[in-house]
């Protein structure tokens, strides 16, 4: 097969997995939340190095006193 | 080479990659999970345990992707774009999978789940299973097996170093420990000593 058959795969492939990457990122967002876990954190929440004051990842953020 | 020496060749590939070439106190991908979640021994475990899934699967994706399409067709400097892209379709699909079939294992991964996309040592492991190439004599289908040997060795580290770690900070909580030490400082000295203790590993699977 020539160079530009394989360029032209390559190119299908990486459209399919954005496809693919965006079909089950809708169906993951449309499937509801199994009972019980509704009031987990959300990954949004999350500033990914996981120092971030609100990450769920950061255990030495500071946390609400129960009391107030 | 015969299937005696590949078997050898690989089990010594896992064994390398698992302890002396650790991911993690080695290599220091993963770092943000290691020190973040690793204070307690259950969200550890979940969070191994998924990235060991995640490592595998995209390490077997990603390789035939790069040297039957990529190489072929002179794109092979797309690969960190297309590595991405197979690792977040994963996590989505795993992720799909277990919300829509195991309630109980949404719950014990909660956050953790999406969070396996920016792990860097899914990508570093894809990544470094490539840039390697193919040694001089070596099948496709030799490096392939070595390449899912080193996937398999490094998620397994991961998840033995992760769980490990978590088992000691839960132990240290007990301990009194000084207060300029308390929290982080102490958990990066824990993870100096167990890298030491790794390092005491170097030549096994020479």
């Amino acid at each position: 097969m020539s160079q530009l058959g394989y360029l032209l795969i390559a190119v299908g492939v990486i459209l399919v997995l954005l496809a693919i990457f965006f079909v089950t990122f809708v169906l993951y967002r449309k499937t509801p939340v199994p009972k019980g876990c509704e009031k987990l954190p959300s990954a949004e929440s999350c500033s990914k190095c996981g120092l971030g004051e609100g990450c769920a990842l950061n255990i030495y953020a500071k946390k609400e006193d129960p009391k107030k | 080479m015969n299937a005696y020496a590949y078997l050898v060749a690989f089990l010594l590939a896992v064994i390398t990659d698992l302890l002396v070439d650790n991911v993690v106190l080695s290599r220091f991908y993963g770092i943000c999970s290691f020190i973040g979640v690793g204070d307690q021994v259950k969200s550890a475990s979940s969070m191994g345990f998924a990235v060991t899934i995640v490592i595998i699967l995209s390490s077997a994706i990603c390789w035939p992707i790069y040297y039957f399409i990529l190489v072929p067709a002179g794109l092979p400097f797309m690969d960190t774009l297309v590595y991405i892209l197979v690792i977040a379709s994963l996590v989505q699909a795993v992720g799909l999978f277990i919300k829509k079939n195991s309630p109980a294992l949404y719950k014990s991964l909660g956050i953790y789940l999406p969070l396996i996309t920016t792990n860097c040592a899914v990508l570093g492991v894809a990544q470094s299973n490539t840039d390697s190439g193919l040694l001089a004599g070596q099948t496709l289908a030799e490096n392939f097996g070595f390449s899912m040997a080193s996937a398999i060795g490094t998620s397994l580290g991961y998840l033995l170093i992760i769980v490990v770690f978590a088992c000691i900070r839960t132990r240290l909580e007990t301990y009194s420990v000084p207060k300029a030490f308390k929290g982080i400082p102490i958990a990066l000295i824990t993870a100096a000593i167990m890298a030491l203790a790794l390092v005491g590993l170097a030549g096994l699977g020479s």
